[in-house]
């Protein structure tokens, strides 16, 4: 029966030498490609990803998901006596014409690849794009475009062609990182005292800042109304949370506790006398 | 820095084994330990710390066989666990002569951890810090490509008996300047991932290291290696690792 079956679709012929039996052959093989490839990505995910750092495993998995569905569609090819030499020359004709059509998505696609071997930034990064105002952890580099997780939670995609050509600032990429904030301090104060009293405040709270490089202050500016000073302190890259948003808390109570002014700006008027 | 605990006329509680029976209290410097029993499978942990905060766990237990160890544990996880390597920013500078060593005794910081034994299982449980100001982070290197380090100045110690107790444990470092002139040491860095704990009642000795100042090729160098101590002290239980290094860091000489 199915030997019969088989029969009548080799001599159904659809289109010149191209028979039911040899389209059903060739659907086979490019359906078992597909789930070949899917198999593989999935025990690839399951097996190997873990061990290797997200972004090799995500490119690693989708050459061999793509590398295997190419094969397939190359054993499909054959199986239907498809002979691509000639359609290499017509695709060649073919691609000028694609090219111009498609040429924002083969930019994507060759900026995606050379973000890839680059690798300005990986997987899990903080970054930020300054031309276009995005801060974010770094999601994924695709085949086409880039996903960056804003800290609001919202998920940003940004063409790759712009995000190889825009300036890419990691803020994860050194060890440390630097805050810094400006206090000001009144005219009157002794602004070595003041140092003194904000650079133990620091000490005493904020573990997470680096003793080496040690905190630095210097006066920025003698302001309209206040001492400028403006305090750097280093802390690992991780800590963003423990340093720079409680900085200014730290040296205001520091500054509180030891009575020292934080003046509001003020103007002295004088009235002339004829 | 606040202190909640009152440590005056406290007795604290030795390092070792300790069976949980239904309520286990357990007194360190500025810390307070409490397990107690609120069912037949599972305990309360009460801990209070030096900076005044609370930490509070429920442990679900299979058996009755349950027993906690408390014991020193290298320095690296007070404020968080963020790197192996250890900077020691000694408070007298060590001068040696060309073609000479020095063998000396420090005070380093230590934290206590806490295990829980049950059966076969062997778990890090939780961890204090008696002494939290002395435990800082530092740089070694430039902000890119130098090595993140856990920062304590300490002071030379007499052997291996002067420890003060739950702050730090006594290490003994051989410096050898295998160079043609004069080095000033003032500062050591090095991966504290192998270096064994081992205590005594309250007293703490680390695993040694030995620094032989080098020349290799045309760059002056610091090569810091482990040496076990040879002690009849009880070794510690290492704590969970959570930290992969897999660099190595070789200290300059400036």
């Amino acid at each position: 029966m199915v030997i019969e079956l088989l029969q009548s679709l080799s001599e159904m012929q659809l289109v010149g030498e191209l028979t039911a039996l040899s389209l059903l052959i060739g659907g086979i093989i490019m359906v078992g490609g597909i789930i070949i490839a899917k198999i593989a990505k999935i025990l690839f995910h399951k097996y190997y990803a873990p061990s290797l750092p997200k972004d090799t495993a995500q490119n690693i998995s989708k050459l061999l998901y793509f590398g295997i569905l190419i094969i397939s569609f190359l054993g499909f090819t054959s199986s239907q006596g498809i002979d691509l030499s000639g359609i290499m020359v017509a695709g060649g004709i073919f691609a000028v014409v694609i090219g111009f059509a498609t040429q924002s998505v083969v930019s994507n696609l060759i900026s995606g690849l050379f973000l890839i071997v680059e690798k300005p930034a990986k997987h899990g990064d903080t970054i930020n794009l300054p031309d276009m105002g995005i801060t974010g952890t770094l999601l994924d580099i695709g085949t086409f475009s880039s996903k960056v997780r804003r800290f609001d939670g919202t998920v940003t995609r940004i063409p790759n062609d712009k995000f190889f050509t825009s300036n890419i600032r990691s803020l994860t990429l050194s060890i440390v990182r630097r805050a810094d904030v400006v206090v000001g301090i009144s005219y009157d104060s002794d602004i070595e005292n003041a140092i003194s009293v904000m650079k133990n405040e620091i000490f005493q709270t904020m573990p997470f800042v680096l003793q080496i490089p040690e905190p630095e202050f210097r006066i920025d500016a003698l302001g309209d109304s206040s001492v400028n000073i403006h305090v750097f302190v280093w802390y690992p890259k991780d800590d963003w949370g423990q340093a720079q948003p409680i900085l200014l808390t730290t040296l205001k109570r520091a500054l509180d506790q030891a009575g020292i002014e934080i003046p509001f700006p003020q103007r002295v008027i004088w009235t002339g006398k004829d | 820095m606040k202190t909640m605990i009152d440590n005056s006329e406290t007795t604290f509680s030795n390092y070792g084994i300790y069976d949980l029976g239904d309520n286990l209290e357990l007194s360190l410097p500025n810390t307070l330990i409490k397990f107690q029993r609120i069912s037949d499978d599972a305990f309360s942990y009460f801990r209070e710390n030096s900076e005044g905060k609370i930490i509070e766990k429920i442990i679900p237990i299979k058996s009755n066989d349950v027993k906690i160890e408390l014991v020193p544990i290298r320095p690296l996880n007070y404020p968080a666990r963020r790197t192996n390597y250890v900077f020691l920013k000694l408070d007298k500078e060590i001068h040696l002569g060309e073609n000479s060593a020095a063998s000396i005794f420090v005070h380093c910081p230590i934290e206590i951890g806490i295990f829980l034994i049950h059966g076969d299982n062997h778990e890090s449980f939780d961890w204090v810090t008696c002494n939290p100001l002395n435990s800082r982070f530092s740089l070694y290197g430039s902000p890119d490509t130098g090595t993140l380090c856990k920062y304590a100045k300490v002071s030379l110690a007499a052997d291996y008996d002067d420890s003060i107790s739950y702050v730090n444990g006594v290490m003994h470092i051989v410096i050898e300047n295998t160079l043609s002139f004069a080095q000033t040491i003032s500062r050591i860095i090095f991966s504290m991932a192998d270096n064994t704990l081992y205590y005594k009642d309250s007293k703490a000795i680390i695993d040694g290291i030995k620094i032989t100042m080098k020349k290799r090729a045309a760059v002056n160098i610091a090569e810091v290696k482990t040496t076990l101590v040879d002690t009849e002290w009880t070794s510690s239980s290492t704590w969970k690792d959570e930290i992969s290094s897999d660099h190595h860091v070789e200290m300059d000489l400036e």
